[in-house]
């Protein structure tokens, strides 16, 4: 009886709820549709009204080759920036599987380039390597700014999956005469392989959306995001939005292959 | 046991090396530069207060500071009340209808803030897409031009890119409170505020404070929405910062203004690092 009087308020408050939510993902989702959308029209002026579909705006950013190299540059510092984060914190998560002293001064210094703010994060990179007379470039600068920003995030990915791991399994190896590097290599790889393969395809999408790091230690190279920048603030070209939805579906789908092998890894241990 | 020591030094020396000599030492050299002095002929070392004194003496500094810290203290509460009832009503699904939200909650999480900055160009510009169908039902005949390059829409701006890192720590948070513990308060009679006030906010504090520090500390340090979106009355601090760098010559003076928004960043960890670790800031109140 009181249950049934009580259930009138909460009905309501389901229905404003579920408006809510349909409100929340409209919001959220419109903008990228829109930006999808006019990367479709057939004006040289970046907005509406829309005179009709076209695909030549992916054609000219394409077929830009400043643009592609911005492009190939993103994907190749990408690819190089999530293996070397991806295997630092990998030995790191390792190493914090055992107790030792200082642990929580050690994390705090792995977690330190997200405290940092990013500005000034690209800032320390500049005035050092400035100091240091390294001229900047895509290769050496850049590819440090973003193996520190990348770092943290792969060591916190990683860490629970290690952490969560039933060390008797391994201990059964070394009983029965697996070296450490066997074990390492037959049994521990193999389980937290996918959840490896998860974080460097997340390392991967946040390297390849850098930007605020990036700006500062670029030099005179491109990366997508900067290019994309320049191409703002210099003239609002009528090929962003086609590029815009370029650098979406690319670091997304990265992120949504990311997601399955990680839900994969869960399910298995 | 020796080895095993040896084991542990080499897994951790990779890492640690690399953080200590791109993150660390740099930083260090930040803080140092930070009393040096820069003039058209470059910046030479000295130790002098000068930069300090220059941004404490003039009001347009330190205003300039409190602006953006006001904005990065509306913005969080703002991503706060956006976030909570969308990680309420995700935690309250199941299966694959579950499943779908969340991914459709966190895809835009991956993507380039730079983009999602962009987006509101054509929507809000004169050619956009507001704009563009006010004047063709006829509502207005001349494009807006208020609708961009304000401190409004740099609140919007950052509302729209920071605010799934409310929504993450708020929703694992609501993950691991017992729904039994909400149908006992309903069956014995609690009104909704109630179980939102007496229920819900204490046992979510963690992943409210957790979302909080990231999006106060991204606002504050935001540079590409008060750039693209604010205009000139939109400007915050961290376009002063890169100013120094991008367009003038101060490299001092910008070390100085980096300490500075460092500084107080670092403050709000130590003070709020109270109530929560924050590794639990970055895992999302996961651990």
């Amino acid at each position: 009886m009181s249950a049934g009087l009580a259930a009138r308020p909460y009905r309501a408050y389901k229905v404003l709820l579920v408006i809510y939510a349909v409100t929340f993902f409209v919001a959220l989702y419109a903008p990228l549709v829109t930006i999808a959308v006019l990367s479709f029209n057939d004006s040289s002026i970046t907005g509406f009204p829309f005179r009709g579909f076209t695909t030549r705006w992916y054609a000219s950013a394409l077929g830009n080759p400043q643009l592609l190299s911005a492009f190939l540059n993103s994907v190749l510092l990408g690819i190089v920036a999530a293996v070397m984060a991806t295997t630092l914190a990998l030995l790191l998560a390792m190493a914090f599987r055992r107790d030792f002293r200082m642990k929580g001064a050690v994390l705090n210094l792995i977690l330190a380039p997200i405290v940092v703010p990013g500005i000034v994060g690209g800032i320390i990179l500049l005035i050092f390597f400035g100091y240091l007379g390294m001229r900047p470039s895509l290769w050496s600068t850049v590819l440090v700014a973003h193996v520190n920003w990348v770092l943290p995030f792969a060591f916190l990915t990683l860490y629970p999956r290690l952490h969560g791991f039933d060390s008797s399994v391994e201990e059964a190896a070394m009983d029965l005469g697996a070296r450490r590097h066997q074990v390492f290599a037959y049994i521990v790889f193999p389980m937290i392989r996918p959840a490896v393969i998860a974080t460097m395809l997340f390392s991967f999408s946040l390297s390849f959306d850098e930007f605020i790091r990036t700006i500062f230690v670029i030099g005179f190279d491109r990366t997508m995001p900067i290019q994309f920048w320049t191409m703002i603030i210099e003239e609002l070209a009528p090929e962003l939005p086609a590029m815009a939805v370029m650098i979406i579906v690319i670091s997304s789908v990265t992120a949504l292959i990311g997601f399955a092998l990680m839900g994969k890894s869960t399910r298995r241990s | 046991m020796k080895r095993g020591r040896l084991a542990l030094a080499l897994l951790l020396a990779p890492g640690l090396l690399w953080l200590m000599a791109f993150v660390m030492l740099p930083l260090g050299f930040l803080v140092v530069m930070s009393f040096w002095s820069s003039s058209i002929f470059g910046t030479v070392p000295d130790f002098t207060l000068s930069n300090y004194r220059r941004f404490f003496d003039n009001p347009l500094y330190t205003e300039l500071l409190l602006k953006t810290l006001r904005i990065g203290i509306i913005t969080t509460l703002i991503s706060a009340v956006i976030s909570y009832p969308i990680a309420y009503f995700i935690s309250r699904q199941s299966g694959w209808r579950k499943f779908a939200l969340v991914v459709l909650l966190f895809l835009p999480f991956w993507t380039s803030y730079v983009v999602r900055t962009f987006v509101w160009l054509p929507i809000l510009g004169r050619n956009g897409a507001i704009n563009q169908a006010l004047m063709s039902i006829g509502i207005i005949d001349q494009p807006l031009e208020w609708l961009l390059y304000n401190e409004g829409i740099v609140y919007l701006g950052l509302v729209y890119v920071y605010t799934l890192f409310m929504t993450l720590p708020i929703y694992l948070s609501l993950e691991k409170v017992d729904p039994r513990l909400i149908e006992a308060a309903v069956d014995l009679g609690a009104r909704p505020l109630d179980i939102f006030l007496r229920i819900l906010l204490p046992l979510t504090w963690p992943g409210i404070l957790s979302g909080g520090i990231m999006v106060f500390l991204l606002t504050v340090s935001a540079y590409v929405t008060p750039q693209l979106l604010g205009g000139p009355s939109g400007i915050m601090f961290g376009n002063l910062i890169a100013a120094q760098y991008l367009t003038g010559n101060n490299w001092a003076f910008g070390a100085a203004l980096s300490v500075v928004l460092a500084g107080v960043v670092l403050l709000l960890l130590l003070v709020t690092g109270r109530w929560v670790g924050i590794q639990q800031v970055f895992s999302g109140g996961r651990s």
